[in-house]
């Protein structure tokens, strides 16, 4: 398949913190508009891995392209990719000293020039869409976690991305408020939207995911679909995982 | 039992006056060289966390920690002294006593700003990373304004307990409050008397500043005011 027609292509790529390698040669092609959820153990470089594809992590060998666009050690332009990536973290890491709709505003008017009109638009629009317009003028600490994760998920979404990445996004939420943000990324995923989900939520993977990663010890070790994953997996370690998990 | 007599300092309008007089020259030499100093100092901060240039941030590090080892009194008789014979110029002791005001607090305001430029969580800068802000962006609109808000009460503080401080600035015969109250004691010898007031006139500015930055807070952070 031709490289420019994919989201993202990784081959050979491996990362070390210092003397410990965290990835071992990866190899990952993502099409557009394909859903992929990344699960494994805990410190099996599922967060590094697609903290690498919006360079908020520098991998040292092997290549990354993402978008088209060749990812590198200390690239000075990585904005560039960050345009197209957007990305929702485990503890949302929205601004605190921002209101909701200013959160989702602020970034439009810095990075994308837009108009205080435009950015004020589109943040609505995006607001509506994970169902919270209503709290645009709070601040996020007067927010529960869950409706929290639904600005961060609006903000990013504010850039309109190519591509989403979303590093553990209900690892931190309280037990009731799971389904509200999964409910939120369930209706993105079906929008078509190119999505890589590093979660431990197997219902919503059954759900929306094209794909499953299983990665353990910095390695991709299982790869396939849902269903097969979920009903034979391959990979001793993925048999005993699941065995917890599920 | 000593026999107080405050009525010494009452009758003379002349020690009135100059009680008055001095506690508003305390007042403008303290608000402005915080003013600058905080200035001066955010920008210490800055250059020290943030520059590119390890130059630069030597400089400001040297700098602060010089300023911050040293008595005022010895960085304030330099600058009403020494810099003139350096410079071959020669300017009010009031210009002197404000410049070295300012460059006294800009070191302890900077080492504060400091520290909460460091508090800030790597998430926020992750985020903004995320979603294509620059390196100054991120330190204007994300990192600066929740690290302000943090330190404020440090800040206060520490402005508070430089205010009192600035009573040496009295050793370059500039007419403050503890001016004031030397010139009156020396003509009416009632010390303690003279002292007392003086202890109330500083802590009633104390807190008039405390009030003022109060206020000052709730203008420039609203949403660190915000309920929950």
């Amino acid at each position: 398949m031709n490289k420019e027609n994919l989201a993202i292509s990784i081959s050979g790529m491996s990362k070390w913190y210092d003397d410990f390698k965290v990835l071992t040669d990866i190899d990952l092609s993502v099409t557009f508009g394909e859903r992929i959820v990344i699960c494994g153990p805990s410190g099996s470089g599922k967060s590094t891995l697609i903290r690498c594809l919006n360079h908020l992590e520098e991998h040292q060998k092997g290549s990354i392209v993402v978008d088209g666009i060749e990812l590198y050690p200390g690239m000075k332009n990585p904005e560039l990719v960050r345009r197209t990536v957007g990305m929702v973290f485990q503890s949302f890491n929205l601004f605190p000293h921002l209101t909701i709709l200013e959160n989702c505003i602020l970034p439009q008017r810095r990075a994308l020039k837009r108009s205080k009109e435009q950015a004020r638009e589109v943040a609505m629009k995006f607001l509506e869409r994970v169902k919270i317009p209503e709290q645009a003028d709070k601040y996020p600490r007067q927010l529960s976690g869950g409706q929290q994760q639904r600005v961060a998920i609006a903000r990013a979404l504010c850039m309109e991305p190519k591509i989403m990445l979303f590093d553990e996004p209900t690892s931190a939420l309280d037990p009731e408020m799971v389904s509200e943000v999964l409910d939120t990324m369930i209706e993105l995923a079906l929008s078509g939207i190119t999505m890589l989900c590093v979660t431990h939520e197997m219902g919503f993977a059954r759900k929306v995911a094209d794909r499953v990663i299983f990665m353990d010890t910095g390695q991709i070790i299982e790869s396939n679909a849902p269903e097969t994953f979920f009903s034979q997996p391959k990979h001793p370690r993925a048999k005993e995982f699941l065995g917890q998990i599920l | 039992m000593f026999d107080f007599r405050f009525y010494e300092i009452w009758r003379s309008q002349e020690f009135v006056q100059a009680l008055i007089d001095g506690a508003l020259t305390s007042f403008w030499l303290s608000s402005i060289g915080g003013c600058l100093g905080f200035c001066l100092g955010l920008m210490l901060a800055i250059s020290q966390e943030k520059s590119v240039f390890w130059g630069i941030r030597y400089t400001a590090r040297s700098y602060i920690e010089l300023i911050r080892n040293t008595p005022f009194i010895v960085q304030l008789f330099f600058v009403a002294f020494g810099l003139p014979l350096l410079m071959d110029y020669q300017w009010s002791f009031y210009a002197s006593a404000l410049l070295a005001i300012t460059l006294n607090f800009s070191a302890y305001f900077a080492e504060i700003v400091r520290s909460g430029i460091d508090s800030i969580d790597k998430g926020q800068i992750e985020a903004s990373k995320a979603l294509c802000l620059t390196k100054r962006e991120t330190l204007m609109d994300i990192v600066l304004p929740q690290a302000l808000v943090k330190v404020y009460p440090s800040l206060v503080s520490q402005f508070i307990f430089l205010f009192l401080t600035t009573g040496l600035v009295s050793e370059i015969s500039i007419e403050d409050l503890t001016w004031a109250g030397r010139f009156i004691s020396d003509r009416n010898f009632r010390d303690f008397e003279v002292f007392i007031v003086l202890t109330v006139m500083y802590m009633a500015l104390a807190w008039l500043f405390k009030l003022l930055l109060q206020l000052l807070k709730r203008y420039a952070f609203p949403w660190a005011e915000a309920e929950i």
